[in-house]
């Protein structure tokens, strides 16, 4: 994709759709849009999840034992919600959609 | 074991973390101070001292002196953030972020002019009108403008724990460099310059933290943090540097000294310590917040006394003592505070 802009833009237009969005959906998606492969990259879109999470942008709204291995086996997988200060934020930065 | 107590074990997990880069933060800021130190001593910059100040006068000398130091640790900064990145991958993601300039790369730009000319060469400045230890208590009241301006600006939580850290750790820097600004204010005339430059370094590190932490909100540490450095290299080579030399000052002469083997490893040595440093502290703001980033950030009082002491053999006074304890007081403080409080850093 051509015009593809910063990771953490992305994820919060990816949460901004109705129900949120599992944080292990995000992370596969991300890295077929912007090609980033392998563990690394994934725990890397995963730590900025966690980043917009802890700075308020986004909230969890489920949280469930990953039992299937769909992230990592045995450890929790959220599923995000964008939060108010969060849209405030990404219409800051002229995000379509939000 | 249940949900409740899995989600409390990985929020303890990141804020863990987030501490722990704030820590690395502390260690590799006081390690800076070595190559800090030395590099004053060094040609080219020793020569380009005294060559100044034969025409100028020792406080002009010192501060453009200073300035040439200050840029070549941007540029070595730069190399190793640039090196960082490339193990990361994080080219493209950093070619996103700067593309982004209202909502992102504007904020690391005005961090670069905070914390480049105004804290690190009011640091420089104060370092050389009245001296180092004054420079060393005055840069550590950074967090309480950091924090402050965290809070009222964009309603970052900070407990009164929090708050209460953060002075337990000032006390003791002060405790630690407290005799050696009381002889250097008390030797005699103290040029008013002097502590303009440490009330630079104060105001300008805290603003540059909260303004980062705006930036960092969203966009990416490592790729934030160069683009502030890509930017404070431009202050300095692309504008100070060629106005210094336009007024006469022999800047590109002694910059073109430095390639030397002892000059440029010390440089590079510094480069690695104030670009990690710099590193971890971008990654622990959104983990734990600015507040709590810079006070354990501030711990490099404490290390840069025990670096010099273990590399330069300069016996600390006792005081550190009694410093050092108030200091950790202050982190475990922090460290130990019940955090669910910090689910979020944000008040609503």
């Amino acid at each position: 994709m051509a015009n593809l802009r910063p990771i953490k833009f992305r994820i919060l237009e990816l949460c901004n759709e109705d129900g949120g969005k599992w944080n292990y959906e995000i992370v596969t998606q991300i890295q077929k849009e912007y090609d980033l492969k392998g563990d690394f990259q994934r725990d890397s879109i995963n730590f900025d999840i966690i980043e917009l999470a802890s700075g308020g942008l986004l909230q969890d709204i489920e949280v469930k034992v990953d039992e299937k291995g769909f992230y990592k086996k045995g450890f929790l997988l959220h599923k995000y919600n964008i939060t108010k200060f969060g849209q405030i934020r990404a219409a800051d930065a002229c995000l379509l959609n939000i | 074991m249940d949900l409740q107590a899995l989600k409390t074990q990985e929020h303890k997990r990141r804020v863990k973390i987030g501490f722990m880069w704030a820590f690395f933060c502390a260690i590799l800021w006081g390690l800076w101070y070595i190559p800090g130190t030395v590099v004053w001593v060094l040609n080219p910059f020793d020569a380009m001292y005294g060559e100044i100040a034969a025409t100028s006068g020792d406080g002009v000398s010192l501060i453009v002196t200073a300035v040439l130091i200050t840029a070549f640790n941007a540029l070595t900064v730069i190399l190793a953030l640039l090196v960082w990145n490339g193990v990361l991958g994080k080219f493209g993601e950093m070619k996103r972020t700067l593309k982004e300039f209202h909502p992102c790369s504007r904020w690391f730009f005005l961090a670069a002019i905070f914390g480049g000319p105004m804290a690190i060469l009011g640091s420089f400045i104060a370092m050389g009108f009245v001296g180092g230890a004054f420079a060393a208590v005055a840069a550590l009241m950074y967090p309480v403008v950091g924090s402050t301006l965290a809070s009222k600006w964009y309603g970052e939580k900070i407990t009164k724990r929090a708050y209460t850290g953060i002075a337990f750790i000032i006390a003791g820097g002060f405790t630690i460099f407290g005799g050696g600004v009381l002889t250097e204010i008390g030797s005699g005339s103290v040029s008013w310059i002097g502590y303009l430059g440490g009330l630079m370094a104060a105001a300008g590190w805290g603003i540059e933290g909260a303004i980062a932490g705006k930036g960092l909100d969203i966009s990416e540490p490592d790729v934030s943090l160069t683009i502030r450095f890509i930017a404070e290299n431009i202050i300095w080579w692309i504008i100070i540097i060629p106005l210094l030399a336009i007024v006469g000052f022999p800047m590109f002469k002694y910059a073109i000294l430095a390639f030397e083997p002892l000059t440029l490893l010390t440089l590079i040595f510094a480069g690695i310590t104030f670009g990690f440093c710099y590193v971890a502290w971008y990654k622990s703001f959104p983990l734990i917040g600015v507040g709590r980033g810079q006070g354990i950030g501030n711990l490099y009082g404490l290390f840069a006394v025990i670096f010099i002491f273990l590399f330069f053999g300069d016996v600390p006074s006792w005081t550190i003592l009694v410093g050092g304890t108030l200091c950790l007081a202050g982190s475990s403080i922090m460290f130990l505070e019940d955090t669910g409080e910090l689910e979020s850093l944000r008040g609503d």
